[in-house]
């Protein structure tokens, strides 16, 4: 997921930002680097907030049915068989290191490279298809979950025929959409190590630090680990970076973990060979279908009430601001101790935490 | 996408119906009598022998598109310069020549069936009504495309085709499906009951005693048209909704199989008698509502519409009553090219 790296009015606030205040540029992390480093980017005042910005999320289908599109997938899968729930993103693909027109299509309009790149994630994904099919699952879930081109990065005339996608944005709880329990096994491609850490393009959606629950980091996947462990449905395998692989062996000792490139800084590091990647990744995520059928992959949870708690990025424009403070339908407790955008939220369903993501994300990307 | 165009979030569906290049003021060959005498209304396509099918294309319905950067070339009327050009490759390089894949599996199927005779109308006004790719098209299609033209969803059915299949169907405007939307209305019911555009088409169809037997969309769309047309056809869901811009798509693999499967049964059972055209009591009894992307001044402009004696029943709804279903296909035809300005 990148949450600001497409659209033009919500980026323009966030580059214009960036420029105003850019330790993050500085930091040489990547994170908020919505176009590939804001040396470049010129200071344009954020324009007018329009029309879209006073549609309340709920009036938009597809930002807060949750329970439809739940409903819609658990009617897919078929029983008897073997479901795998597959989440994509791109900044933690093989042979990516750029935020900029690697992950999109950037100021121009037109990325050839990330164009070739959607081409990569298809790559990795199908080989994580073939291998869970080789372990013994039936059906492949595939989440897009990266926030370029809306949410549609998968090229939908390479993917393994069998896949069906979960696509576009607005999309309740874009990176977990419709997770359910008839789902036996998460998988994780392409993913990203955690906002703060040292590793390629580093970030958790608009948050400005990790989010904890019950003090525990979780990255991006964490979170969908979180809210997939509510339906009982365990993380099996997952892909990154090192720094994300050290994240998720620790948070998930029984998931299998692919290390596709090594980091070298936020936006660089040496890069395992495509090929080598994608057999590693076929073979894994293989061992971690054969391994969940053998009772051996472990469900992570935690004790509840969950308490949650979560930092908005500072680079995003007071009024943008404003609308993640106040998501739709959550009464979020400030911790002013934390930050001045710093939250916590107490709550025994872990797909609210989704839910809030989402309505985070709707404030920075509404169409 | 919306984004890239003005006025967004709302009129997200204006832009699908959008496009033609000619101005409404150019009137003339428009396609209906609200624009003056029209010399292409009479015409008829070339007869075939055979069982023969027309196939309406549409593109917004077809599987795996979820956003208005997959349906529209970018380049259509009302979009600014500054397009997203790399966005609208996946339009340029990916759906074009899936959509006419479908098209294809559609008529690869119709033939299994028994079907000799085969027209496609591309419905969708994606680089004005040309999106299907004719090079990539079943040899043996006569191939609709373009607009303006009579009846454009239909353009050059008549009474010697045995059946009309809808390759995809869209759910109506303001119902929870992928690009919902009816034409230019928010709004739209005839006899006070509300029909989405397979159903208009159907019901101008009915008349020529042609009936509707395969439509295939989103799960939205296809439940949606199961209540609005009573005599059945076989129905193939190729997405489901999830969201506005937001689904659960099938590959295009098994998009193409299923259309397959789905349209050789479809013309089986149609040569059978399974299925019957649909009708409504005369006279017709039209209402609809203009949608909130037109300005006023679009309502005044339509109001005024010569050929259409239309009654204002609200600040952006009118009614007309009329014996014959394709004077609505001609009014549709009219406001066209208003749609997306
Ligand atoms: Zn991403």
């Amino acid at each position: 997921m990148n949450c600001h790296a497409r659209i033009p009015r919500a980026a323009l606030v966030a580059a214009t930002m960036l420029v105003l205040a850019s330790p993050l540029a500085a930091q040489g992390t990547g994170r908020g680097a919505a176009w590939g480093g804001g040396g470049a980017v010129p200071v344009t005042p954020p324009p007018p907030l329009g029309d879209a910005d006073t549609l309340p999320p709920d009036k938009y289908f597809g930002v807060t049915e949750n329970d439809l599109a739940r409903t819609k997938l658990e009617k897919l899968v078929k029983p008897g068989g073997f479901a795998v729930y597959i989440v994509t993103d791109m900044e933690g693909l093989a042979g990516v290191v750029n935020n900029g027109r690697e992950m999109s299509n950037g100021r121009s309009g037109n990325s050839p490279d990330h164009q070739r790149f959607r081409q990569e994630l298809t790559d990795e994904l199908n080989a994580a298809i073939a291998g869970a099919r080789r372990g013994g699952a039936t059906q492949f879930f595939v989440v897009e979950g990266h926030g370029a081109n809306n949410f549609r990065n998968v090229l939908v005339d390479k993917v393994d025929s069998a896949a069906m996608l979960l696509r576009g944005w607005p999309r309740p709880n874009v990176m977990e959409t419709g997770v359910n329990s008839r789902m036996n096994l998460m998988m994780v491609v392409g993913n990203h190590p955690n906002a703060g850490t040292p590793g390629i393009i580093a970030h958790s959606y608009a948050l400005g630090g990790p989010m904890t629950v019950n003090g525990m980091k979780l990255n991006e996947s964490g979170i969908s680990a979180f809210i997939g462990a509510e339906f009982g449905v365990p993380l099996g395998m997952v892909s990154g970076d090192d720094s994300y692989a050290a994240e998720m062996k620790e948070a998930f000792p029984s998931a299998e973990v692919v290390t596709v490139k090594i980091a070298l800084s936020g936006s660089g590091g040496a890069m395992m060979p495509l090929p080598r990647v994608h057999a590693q990744i076929k073979a894994a995520a293989t061992k971690a279908v054969q391994r969940a059928k053998a009772g051996q992959v472990k469900l992570v949870t935690f004790s509840k009430p969950y308490h949650v708690a979560w930092c908005i990025r500072n680079t995003f424009a007071q009024p943008v601001y404003e609308v993640m403070a106040k998501p739709q339908g959550f009464t979020l407790t400030p911790d002013t101790a934390a930050g001045p955008r710093c939250f916590t939220y107490d709550t025994n369903k872990a797909e609210d935490i989704g839910t809030i993501m989402n309505l985070v994300e709707w404030a920075a990307l509404k169409p | 996408m919306p984004m890239s165009f003005p006025r967004c979030t709302r009129p997200l569906l204006a832009l699908l119906i959008a496009s033609a290049v000619a101005l409404p003021g150019q009137a003339g060959e428009r396609g209906g009598p609200g624009t003056g005498p029209n010399v292409f209304q009479g015409k008829h396509l070339p007869f075939e022998n055979g069982f023969r099918v027309y196939i309406v294309s549409n593109m917004a319905g077809m599987g795996a598109a979820v956003d208005m950067k997959e349906v529209m070339a970018g380049t259509e009327a009302g979009a600014p310069a500054q397009t997203n050009t790399a966005s609208f490759a996946d339009y340029e390089g990916r759906f074009r020549s899936l959509l006419t894949q479908e098209a294809n599996a559609a008529v690869r199927g119709a033939r299994l069936g028994g079907a000799r005779s085969f027209v496609v109308g591309d419905a969708h006004p994606g680089n004005s009504f040309g999106n299907i790719l004719p090079w990539e098209l079943d040899s043996a299609v006569v191939l609709v495309r373009g607009f303006p033209r009579p009846i454009f969803m239909i353009s050059g059915l008549d009474s010697t085709f045995g059946t009309l299949m809808f390759d995809g169907a869209v759910a109506s405007a303001g119902s929870k499906g992928i690009l919902p939307h009816t034409f230019g209305f928010d709004a739209f019911s005839v006899n006070g009951k509300p029909l989405n555009e397979v159903a208009i088409s159907a019901l101008i169809a009915g008349e020529m005693r042609v009936s509707v037997s395969m439509v295939a969309g989103d799960d939205a769309a296809i439940e949606e048209t199961r209540a609005m047309l009573p005599n059945g056809f076989v129905g193939i869901i190729t997405k489901y909704a999830v969201g506005r811009q937001a689904g659960i798509t099938y590959s295009p693999v098994r998009v193409r199989q299923m259309i397959a499967a789905g349209a050789a049964e479809a013309v089986r059972r149609e040569k059978a008698g399974a299925f019957a055209p649909f009708k409504m009591d005369k006279p017709y009894r039209v209402e609809f509502t203009v949608q909130s992307s037109m300005s006023d001044d679009v309502v005044g402009q339509i109001a005024a519409m010569s050929g259409f004696t239309l009654e204002k029943t609200g600040l952006r709804s009118f009614r007309f009553t009329t014996e014959s279903a394709r004077q609505i296909g001609y009014l549709i035809d009219a406001m066209q090219p208003w749609v997306t300005r």
